[in-house]
């Protein structure tokens, strides 16, 4: 018997956490009830919608929902990520996989590693198939095909590795749902500091700050040394989301700062998976 | 084909193997005995690298079970075995092969022929879910047994089942044991490891207590059970 090459045993693990997850009932449930409520916004595109007195016409309907949308599902597959990630070591652990897997040749990174990538490519799976079907439907109201909506879907990708590393590393130091809410607050932060960020960069928000002079700028310099430290994956949806349309070019800090995270992350997960006693 | 050097265990203040140094040759039959709490599962553990020793050194066929090329030949079954209840028996076989890098082919026809080694032919396609406990044993067993291991790591494998499979499992051992395997043993069945056994180790709270072939220990009428307890106890 050959002693299998170390990228196949990552793959091959990556390959039964993805075909486990799915045959996880949960999980089929959660993709349908997603797909058929994405496949129903389409109607929202048939409607009259009216600003300041003028309807709106229906390409600027197309791609202000579209773009919402994106928004809705890129967060929600973080939530679905981190929902799957969470009970994935426990349930080896309690299901007899983990002492099957390590108790064979097999390296502890490329357990830790196929894992991730498992759950990495189902959350992407799972987000883009809703993005799929999104870009459809709005390709068939504009009649014209819209490949950055795609585009802007695989760089959203990026923020589904981190939650999956984020959540994997506290579920090995956390309760299960405790990692997973740690994770959700830092979403919501991370959706806050952007806001914020956003609003002091706004003409009102600089007229705002101008008018309090003194009181605010300490304030919004947190927010902005926040903006730059904490994990920017609203960030990151915002950049990803401005190759839909016309918003210009795409800013690249917050996907770096993404990127920097993951690779923080994983290495910490590495580390802190070898030194885990297998019970 | 096992080495262990002054090897220690704690966990905290607590001490659960104290200074162990022992050796299994090649094609021994070796049990590990002891009460709940010996530390025989957490040598196990630390053979397999799923635990590190908090002193000393371990080798499985010269390579240090640090290591994850020390696992190669192994095979291992642990006590209360568990399988993804998803899965069937047959899967869990394939998945087992496949994660030691046997080709498809080759996996399933040593799957079969191992389904029928642990007795479980016609019930490899049902799902684990339906299982008896003895059932999940043998297909533990028969992962195990997958890739032709030369050391075989059994952690209590006949709890579970009913007397028919103990003495079931005791004859496929005897032929693993015919075929060179090396074959390390915890147990607290001792009439069963008094009958099969070539040499056994007993311990108590982290400490060796004795280590000889299983002849050796018997002596002047008394069984297996009489040195256990008289060692234990006293």
């Amino acid at each position: 018997m050959k002693t299998p090459k170390a990228h196949s045993i990552v793959f091959i693990v990556a390959k039964y956490t993805f075909a486990d997850e799915v045959r996880q009932k949960s999980m089929i449930v959660i993709f349908l009830i997603s797909a058929l409520s994405v496949f129903l916004l389409r109607e929202c595109y048939k409607g009259d919608y009216m600003v300041n007195g003028q309807a709106l016409s229906a390409d600027a309907i197309a791609w202000t929902l579209s773009k919402v949308i994106f928004h809705i599902i890129a967060a929600g597959a973080m939530f679905i990520s981190a929902l799957l990630t969470m009970r994935v070591f426990k349930r080896d652990r309690d299901e007899g996989m983990l002492s099957c897997i390590l108790a064979k040749p097999i390296g502890r990174w490329q357990y830790v590693t196929g894992k991730i990538l498992g759950l990495w490519a189902l959350s992407v799976l799972f987000m883009f198939i809703l993005h799929s079907i999104v870009t459809f439907i709005t390709s068939l109201s504009m009649k014209t095909f819209i490949p950055a909506y795609l585009v802007a879907s695989l760089i959203c990708s990026f923020n589904l590795l981190f939650v999956v590393l984020a959540v994997f590393l506290l579920s090995l130091m956390l309760p299960d749902i405790a990692a997973f809410l740690c994770a959700a607050a830092i979403g919501l932060i991370s959706l806050a500091v952007n806001g914020i960020y956003s609003l002091s960069q706004s003409q009102m928000g600089q007229a705002m700050m101008q008018q309090s002079a003194g009181a605010i700028p300490s304030g919004v310099s947190w927010w902005k040394a926040l903006y730059y430290c904490w994990p920017n994956l609203f960030g990151t949806q915002l950049s990803a989301s401005s190759l839909i349309g016309t918003d210009g070019g795409m800013p690249v800090y917050p996907l770096i700062n993404v990127l920097l995270y993951c690779l923080i992350l994983g290495v910490v997960l590495l580390r802190r998976f070898r030194n885990e006693d297998i019970v | 084909m096992i080495e262990l050097h002054e090897v220690t265990k704690q966990y905290g203040s607590l001490t659960a193997v104290d200074r162990i140094s022992l050796s299994v040759g090649r094609g021994e039959y070796f049990a590990l005995l002891g009460p709940n709490g010996a530390g025989k599962t957490t040598i196990v553990k630390m053979l397999l690298d799923f635990t590190r020793p908090t002193a000393g050194t371990m080798s499985v066929d010269g390579i240090s079970s640090k290591e994850p090329a020390s696992r190669t030949a192994v095979g291992y079954l642990a006590e209360n075995p568990r399988i993804p209840p998803n899965l069937t028996g047959w899967q869990y076989l394939l998945r087992s092969a496949e994660l030691l890098g046997m080709r498809r082919t080759e996996a399933i026809d040593q799957g079969e022929k191992i389904v029928e080694l642990v007795g479980m032919k016609g019930r490899e396609h049902t799902k684990v879910n339906t299982y008896s406990r003895g059932m999940i044993q043998r297909f533990g067993l028969g992962a195990a047994l997958m890739g032709n291991p030369k050391l075989l790591i059994l952690d209590e494998p006949t709890s579970g089942l009913d007397p028919i499979g103990i003495r079931e499992i005791r004859l496929l051992l005897e032929s693993l044991k015919q075929q060179g395997m090396t074959i390390l043993l915890n147990s607290h069945f001792l009439s069963e490891v008094e009958k099969i056994c070539d040499t056994a180790a007993i311990m108590n709270s982290g400490r060796l207590l004795l280590k000889d072939s299983i002849s050796s220990i018997i002596k002047d009428g008394e069984t297996l059970e009489d040195v256990f307890v008289r060692l234990v106890k006293g």
